[in-house]
């Protein structure tokens, strides 16, 4: 298969479960959203050493808050449950109550499964907060020096999917980061996906642990490090000399599917060889992410072989 | 099993009928006879149900009561679920301890309309007599929940020693949130003296005048952010006229009664 004479091979990429949250941030105006929303997802590229993966979702506008204000929207996932509501705590603790103008807002009201955020950081009130309940739901109201911060007491929990990924393999650096921008503005805003590292994209993808070194449990991925193609086993085709990707996080299989067909087909560019994907041969994750398939228009998921009926 | 009960009054009553056998929830289970031998009271003597009203369907939780009903109280008592229409104006006590389903009135309610309510919803298309959503006789409590939307004007005592919930109403009389423990008052346009005497952390929203009581304290003047959500949320879902310019307005903050604990708040309304 060749989209506009880029090859996309026949593989997949694996990813893992994960836990996920939805936190609607709203404030004055955009900026300060935006501005909060940036610190909340800081230094959450990838679980390996962030223990979570956050980016922004989308901006909402004021008719698509609870309080009528500009929004932005955030995703945030952990490897495990009980360390999500921890991540979401530091966080919004940190970087949204101490941000001017906003509010903080569950963003998955239908989730069974709940995880308290605002009612543990209430105790920053000092015993001066209050609680509202406004149509069945409970707020707390903490003063700060500004005035007060609004927040919702408990967040919806989901089960989400981590680690969706594809390779641009360029003939040139200039080329693999012209078209790992186009994907990553083709894809920006489509609900239930986000792109956790430095604008959407990784220069540095990992394997799995280290060849000399045993304490790292990921290391350079050599078979797509230009440089090292004469003094490793290679996965580079003749003439790509520069390989970036995109990972991607999101809160079931179907989004992150979509998201894919649409990043690949725009990286599809003059300049690129072939877009491929990360796997460990199907063994780890239980999400199979087949570029073919996905670019055939088929985004569903699709049980696995010897996987229970 | 009918898609919905209608009462109809036969004749007009003269003087007040307790009817706190109408309650949504139990019309369900029971046939048309059985909602026909329903005890009314008539002062310490009973009259069947079927004797003043004629009753169309059965086995419902839907209950529409058709004719004028000032003089019929009680409507409501206890209901746990299910929706009675009310046509037009109705007695006292409607809705009293109600902890579920819905009631609307399309005219006005009497006095104790939702009067010590635990959940559902109370809505009245007009107003409301004195001791909406307080507390029964002796009880520490009024309202534990629940909303009552008074799109007209409301007596004394509103709100009286409310726990938890939401009244809204148009205006109010003297002694709203008197003892309040906690919960909202939200008044579109004037309250009464002494309003939230002896408040503990209830929220009073004035979005009119109000004289605050010399027992609060001016705390400041800034746009509490539940207010956005508490207003836009009460718009929403009962389509009340309230101004964008109140939504996000900036608020005075009386802090207060500070002759008790001190939580409770009234929050005055003054600009965008």
């Amino acid at each position: 298969m060749d989209i506009r004479g880029v090859q996309i091979d026949d593989t997949f990429a694996e990813a893992f479960g994960m836990r996920g949250a939805r936190i609607i941030i709203t404030a004055k105006n955009q900026k300060w959203a935006r501005e909060a929303a940036n610190k909340m997802t800081g230094f959450a590229t990838s679980v390996i050493a962030c223990k979570c993966e956050a980016a922004i979702e989308r901006e909402l506008a004021p008719d698509q808050t609870p309080d009528g204000r500009p929004g932005i929207s955030v995703l945030l996932f952990t490897m495990d449950s009980d360390s999500l509501p921890k991540r979401v705590i530091e966080r919004v603790g940190q970087t949204v109550l101490t941000c001017p103008t906003t509010a903080c807002f569950d963003g998955l009201p239908g989730a069974a499964e709940r995880i308290a955020i605002g009612k543990p950081l209430r105790t920053f009130g000092d015993g001066f907060q209050g609680s509202k309940v406004i149509d069945g739901v409970r707020y707390w109201r903490l003063p700060v020096m500004e005035g007060e911060f609004l927040i919702q007491e408990s967040f919806g929990k989901a089960r989400g999917v981590g680690g969706g990924n594809f390779l641009i393999l360029a003939e040139s650096a200039d080329a693999a980061l012209d078209a790992a921008e186009a994907a990553v503005d083709a894809m920006a805003g489509m609900p239930g996906v986000i792109l956790p590292f430095p604008g959407g994209i990784v220069r540095s993808g990992s394997k799995v642990g280290s060849m000399r070194y045993k304490t790292m449990i990921a290391s350079t991925n050599d078979a797509f490090a230009p440089t090292l193609r004469a003094i490793t086993k290679t996965s580079l085709p003749d003439g790509v000399n520069s390989v970036l990707e995109i990972v991607l996080d999101g809160l079931d299989f179907r989004s992150i599917a979509m998201a894919m067909q649409i990043g690949i087909d725009a990286a599809c560019r003059p300049g690129v060889h072939s877009i491929t994907a990360g796997n460990y041969g199907g063994k780890l994750g239980p999400f199979h992410f087949y570029l073919r398939k996905i670019m055939s228009g088929d985004v569903e998921d699709a049980p696995k072989e010897g996987a229970p009926a | 099993m009918s898609e919905r009960i209608t009462l109809t009054l036969r004749a007009a009553l003269i003087r007040p009928l307790g009817a706190e056998c109408i309650s949504a929830d139990r019309f369900a289970d029971l046939s048309e006879q059985e909602i026909g031998a329903l005890e009314l009271w008539d002062g310490h003597a009973s009259v069947a149900l079927g004797d003043v009203f004629a009753i169309r369907g059965d086995h419902s939780s839907s209950v529409t009561i058709e004719g004028d009903l000032a003089h019929l109280d009680g409507v409501g008592t206890a209901m746990r679920g299910g929706e009675i229409a009310i046509a037009g104006s109705v007695g006292g006590g409607v809705g009293a301890r109600m902890s579920g389903g819905a009631i609307r009135i399309a005219g006005n309610a009497g006095d104790d309309a939702g009067i010590a309510m635990a959940g559902g919803l109370l809505a009245i298309a007009g107003s409301a007599g004195d001791r909406a959503g307080a507390a029964l006789p002796g009880a520490s409590k009024g309202m534990t929940g629940g909303e009552i939307i008074v799109r007209g004007g409301v007596g004394r005592d509103a709100g009286s020693r409310m726990r938890r919930g939401t009244l809204f109403c148009a205006s109010v009389g003297e002694g709203a949130g008197t003892a309040m423990i906690a919960g909202n008052i939200i008044v579109a346009g004037d309250l009464g003296d002494g309003a939230g005497l002896g408040n503990k952390r209830g929220s009073i929203l004035a979005l009119g005048n109000v004289r605050v009581p010399p027992t609060y304290a001016y705390a400041c003047t800034y746009r509490p952010p539940h207010v956005s959500l508490m207003l836009l949320s009460l718009r929403a879902r009962h389509e009340l006229l309230v101004n964008d310019e109140h939504v996000h307005g900036l608020y005075q903050r009386y802090s207060g009664d500070l002759a008790d604990i001190g939580k409770g708040e009234i929050l005055e309304w003054r600009s965008m």
